[in-house]
């Protein structure tokens, strides 16, 4: 009898919704088919923390996604979101991954509050760079968007949205905390995560201000593990306290990190602007960075030629405190030991995740041919200022640049 | 016979053109506090710029919604839809709702004292009031 009540209970609250579902639940997607090539098979040309890329060969992985939302307004002031995406990142294939699930509170005109999993609101075009639609160029310049990994936040935020005059101000406040798989096996946690997030929007002009704070802890990485050690082991063995002090200075273990950018876009008449400029710190090995892109285009109806520039260059990594060389009366490996080490120590700043630096001359195409659906033609030219830059898988040998082209239909529904 | 035929032509398109030359004003149910708003502040409620009234939309064939964005937000259906489409996708807001027609919106603004729409200029009466002409 109580199993029985408990049973028609479930059914009626999957049937409650669905008399209104057509009212109150709103599906919508978003996607991009695509193809994307380079001009050499020494390396690959990949997305931020994608584990590989396009060479020669016509590749789809680079650039297809596909993401569906569904939102749910539970009454006038309170609803739900979730976001599926499928896409190719730090695992070599197409995988579904919960872009956000969170509930929405919206207190008053002015303010609301979400709970759940959101957009890290580190860039100008954080929540929509997957939405290729929602986009002038076909993907996000890698010089500034490899710089931050955290896609997602667990947590809450708060925002606050008011007009006076002609000009909107958003204000977004996050706390969280966030995790994501490195490409090659290792996880980075961040832990206690603000985001602060700044916008004007006047007519055409849009100006923003972010500020992304944490802690990173980086797991699952043997390479860095084995270095730690090796660093430890001559701090004990050779007695050489700057070995122990600098293992400490390039681990990520709980480390301050830190993400601070400007961005403004212009949408007049038929002139796009957009532009980003980024700064990041860290206290591990991991470079402390300035970034930037400006793309420009000119709207010719349906059609919307652009440039961009974008670079990404080293303001600083860790310094090394080591001698090149052990003093007389040590044992004869001790030398050769260090020099090795030293050098393992040099190459970090090329090593890894969004590492190195480059920059990258873009040109393209975005063609509106039909409603919800755009063409978009692009070629890169990526010049990696040492090793492979941003590129990933590089084979001895390689030398830049690299010639990349794609050609995406990006749709929404 | 061939005049009657150009004459037939030109009359068709006339009719064709009529539609689209349509004058669109923009309307609030008759107790909102507004009596009258700017260009740029009807904009933001359909841009997704505030959420302190409710747009409404008429559908995307409709000769009135291409008239109004081009009129009130000086972008064309592909730019509006690419706006919106970063509000959505960012769980920041969700599309307006769609009314069939010009009626259609009249009652949905008539019920709400929060609707915002846009209606043919013709289809005026006192169920709604009109808050700028573009």
């Amino acid at each position: 009898m109580k199993k029985r009540i408990i049973a028609s209970a479930l059914a009626m609250s999957f049937v409650a919704p669905c008399a209104f579902a057509q009212d109150a639940v709103r599906i919508s997607g978003f996607g991009t088919g695509a193809l994307t090539w380079t001009n050499t098979d020494k390396a690959e040309f990949a997305r931020p923390n994608q584990a590989s890329g396009a060479k020669k060969d016509v590749t789809t992985g680079v650039d297809s996604n596909f993401g569906v939302q569904a939102d749910y307004a539970v009454n006038s002031w309170l609803s739900v979101t979730g976001q599926g995406l499928v896409r190719k990142d730090a695992q070599d294939d197409f995988g579904a991954e919960l872009a956000w699930a969170f509930a929405k509170a919206k207190v008053s005109d002015d303010v609301s509050i979400r709970v759940g999993r959101m957009g890290v609101p580190a860039f100008m075009i954080s929540d929509y760079r997957n939405v290729g639609y929602a986009n002038t160029m076909l993907r996000p310049p890698a010089e500034v968007y490899s710089q931050m990994l955290f896609n997602t936040v667990d947590g809450a935020d708060v925002s606050w949205q008011h007009s006076y005059g002609d000009t909107t101000y958003t204000a977004q406040f996050a706390v969280g905390k966030s995790k994501v798989d490195i490409a090659g096996g290792p996880s980075l946690d961040g832990r206690r995560l603000t985001a602060l997030n700044l916008v004007a929007e006047h007519g055409p002009l849009t100006v923003r201000f972010g500020r992304v704070d944490g802690h990173l802890t980086l797991n699952g990485s043997t390479s860095l593990a084995t270095l730690l050690t090796s660093l430890n082991n001559v701090a004990a063995g050779y007695k050489f306290p700057q070995a122990a002090q600098l293992a400490n200075d390039i681990n990520v273990r709980d480390k301050k990190a830190s993400f601070t950018s400007l961005g403004a876009t212009l949408d007049w008449n038929n002139v796009v602007v957009q532009s980003e400029f980024a700064k990041r710190k860290t206290d591990a090995y991991i470079n402390d960075t300035t970034s930037w892109y400006v793309m420009g285009g000119y709207r010719f109806g349906k059609f919307l030629p652009y440039y961009s520039h974008a670079r990404l260059s080293i303001d600083d990594s860790v310094h090394n405190g080591m001698p090149a060389a052990c003093p007389a009366g040590y044992p004869a490996a001790c030398t050769p030991t260090l020099a090795a080490l030293n050098g393992i120590v040099a190459n970090l700043r090329y090593t890894g995740v969004g590492q190195g630096e480059q920059q990258t001359d873009t040109i393209g195409l975005r063609w509106d041919f039909h409603s919800s659906v755009a063409l978009k033609v692009q070629f890169d030219r990526v010049r990696p200022n040492k090793a492979a830059g941003l590129l990933i898988n590089a084979q001895p040998g390689f030398k830049g640049p690299v010639t990349v082209g794609a050609v995406a239909l990006d749709f929404v529904f | 016979m061939k005049h009657t035929i150009k004459t037939g032509l030109a009359a068709a398109a006339l009719c064709l053109a009529l539609p689209a030359m349509a004058d669109v004003v923009v309307v609030v149910n008759p107790k909102a506090a507004e009596a009258s708003m700017t260009k740029d502040q009807v904009a933001q409620f359909f841009l997704g710029k505030s959420s302190a009234m409710s747009p409404i939309d008429q559908p995307e064939s409709a000769p009135a919604r291409a008239e109004f964005y081009k009129k009130v937000t000086d972008k064309d259906a592909s730019q509006v839809k690419a706006l919106w489409s970063k509000l959505v996708f960012t769980g920041k807001a969700t599309m307006p709702k769609e009314a069939a027609d010009s009626a259609a919106v009249k009652k949905m603004v008539a019920s709400d004292p929060k609707a915002i729409g846009y209606i043919d200029k013709s289809a005026v009466d006192a169920s709604v009031k009109v808050i700028y002409t573009p």
